[in-house]
């Protein structure tokens, strides 16, 4: 049957589906919690926060475990993003969204933005074990 | 053979009629939760800037504290206390394993995960309060 012929796995939905879930438990889990203390309780003043200081953002963003989670947080968490609102996009009914030109704007962003992660966590704040 | 048979097989193409997801409260929820991911992508480059700021040195050093931007802050958590709460709960549903060839409630796989999260935001919020001293 030419149906079957056809037919052949969708290694490329697999591997952006992986990150798509991936991103989404990693999100999930660590993001509420860095909007609660860095986006509400940090600026009213209610609870000290590392990023409110110089000193204490610079040496916390120093600590090598810091800069791995950083880079693994915002890799996966824009993945996450790129290939939902894809999906968003197509289920409004743009269908273009899911052309490979589109593919390349939306995961080749989630690329950028971690490649940007990278350096600035590379460059911002000298490696400190403290 | 059939014209039918002969003709190259096309593709039946369904599309989702425009703006379906304005007709019922759930497709609308749906869409919502959708698109929130957005927003909290947003916040998420504002850390991004957040974390590069620690390079303008001690002098220029100035962190976000705007009441605009804690009121972004306040629909951000908002949408993604809806994401985490929608998403986790889903896995009692997703997941099916078995321990000891019995298999395990989804009530409890749906609890370990909630408990999972709590660890994480503990543990998050133990490093970012702690070493601010």
């Amino acid at each position: 049957m030419s149906t079957e012929a056809r037919s052949r796995p969708a290694l490329g939905h697999l591997f952006w589906w992986f990150l798509f879930s991936q991103g989404g438990v990693i999100t999930a889990l660590l993001l509420p919690v860095h909007v609660l203390v860095q986006g509400i309780l940090g600026p009213l003043g209610i609870v000290p926060v590392v990023d409110r200081h110089y000193d204490t953002w610079v040496n916390v963003l120093g600590n090598p475990l810091v800069k791995l989670y950083l880079l693994v947080f915002f890799a996966f968490a824009f993945f996450h993003f790129a290939h939902r609102l894809r999906y968003f996009l197509v289920d409004v009914g743009l269908h273009a969204a899911k052309s490979v030109p589109a593919q390349v704007v939306f995961y080749g962003g989630a690329a950028l933005v971690t490649l940007i992660t990278l350096w600035i966590v590379l460059t911002t704040a000298p490696l400190s074990f403290g | 053979m059939s014209v039918e048979a002969q003709a190259a097989p096309r593709e039946y193409r369904w599309r989702m009629p425009a703006g379906w997801w304005v007709r019922k409260r759930h497709y609308l929820g749906y869409m919502l939760r959708e698109f929130s991911a957005a927003p909290m992508a947003a916040w998420m480059l504002w850390l991004l800037v957040e974390i590069r700021r620690a390079a303008d040195g001690p002098a220029h050093y100035a962190p976000h504290s705007s009441p605009a931007f804690v009121i972004f802050s306040v629909i951000v958590l908002l949408f993604s206390l809806y994401h985490s709460v929608t998403f986790l709960s889903l896995a009692g549903t997703i997941l099916h394993f078995k321990i000891l060839d019995r298999p395990v409630p989804s009530r409890l796989i749906v609890l370990a995960m909630f408990g999972q999260w709590l660890v994480a935001s503990v543990i998050v919020a133990f490093v970012l309060v702690w070493f601010a001293r």
